[in-house]
């Protein structure tokens, strides 16, 4: 009734599942918002002590959000875009999240 | 308060404030109400304060919301604490920028002025108030 046969695979094809695709969460991007009373150099100077960018780097983010109405300052994982976002507010400037498409 | 610098980075690395008894006055008036407004959810500006994070959720997520609230207060209270004082080490002056910046945004929010054509249309009394927080954020932002 038992088998004689030896419980040996010959080969493992058709058990591995192949993916063609790497699924990649899609990265939350720091919006900030213009307003027409925050001077433009608080904004230089929010930029650089929250995010330590350069200053030419923070000039750059403020005129694209004076110009275009808002700028995406900072893009990665949600936990840190909110704390970015939190800090922002915290500083006095209109931010907030979204998911990128 | 014209013509002089009301704040100016000295060598020791402290920010010295400059400003006479009315400019203080202005200021701590200003400390005063963030703190009261993030208290206070009937106060005039708490709904600037309390703008959410992500407005594609029907609900902030409530720690996020709970960090902006205490950092806020913190910040206010510490600028409060040092309304007198005549030199501020670089957190207190980070406390007091941040409150002001609070203070002119929540001004500009509670009154409508969120385009640059609503600015200019406003009454002079406003106006007045947005342009002296402007020239105290404008002097301590060039500390920093």
């Amino acid at each position: 009734m038992a088998s004689t046969q030896p419980l040996r695979r010959t080969t493992t094809e058709g058990e591995v599942e192949v993916k063609d695709a790497v699924e990649t969460q899609k990265p939350w991007n720091v919006i900030v918002w213009n307003d027409p009373v925050t001077p433009m150099t608080v904004v230089v100077v929010i930029f650089r002590k929250i995010f330590g960018y350069s200053n030419n780097k923070c000039t750059q983010l403020m005129m694209a959000v004076h110009h275009e109405g808002r700028a995406l300052v900072w893009s990665g994982h949600r936990e840190r875009a909110e704390s970015y976002c939190v800090k922002l507010q915290v500083a006095g400037l209109q931010s907030t999240i979204e998911q990128d498409n | 308060m014209v013509g002089a610098k009301l704040f100016t980075r000295r060598r020791d690395g402290r920010v010295e404030v400059r400003m006479n008894d009315y400019g203080r006055s202005v200021v701590k008036s200003a400390f005063e109400n963030v703190l009261a407004a993030e208290r206070d959810p009937n106060h005039e500006w708490h709904v600037a304060l309390t703008g959410p994070i992500d407005p594609s959720l029907d609900q902030d997520n409530p720690l996020s919301m709970l960090a902006r609230q205490n950092e806020t207060s913190t910040n206010a209270e510490l600028a409060s604490l040092t309304i007198d004082e005549q030199f501020l080490n670089d957190g207190e002056a980070w406390a007091w920028l941040t409150t002001l910046q609070v203070a002119l945004r929540s001004t500009a929010q509670s009154n409508g002025l969120l385009t640059d054509e609503q600015l200019a249309a406003t009454n002079d009394e406003i106006l007045t108030y947005v342009r002296m927080l402007q020239q105290f954020l404008f002097d301590l932002a060039a500390c920093f």
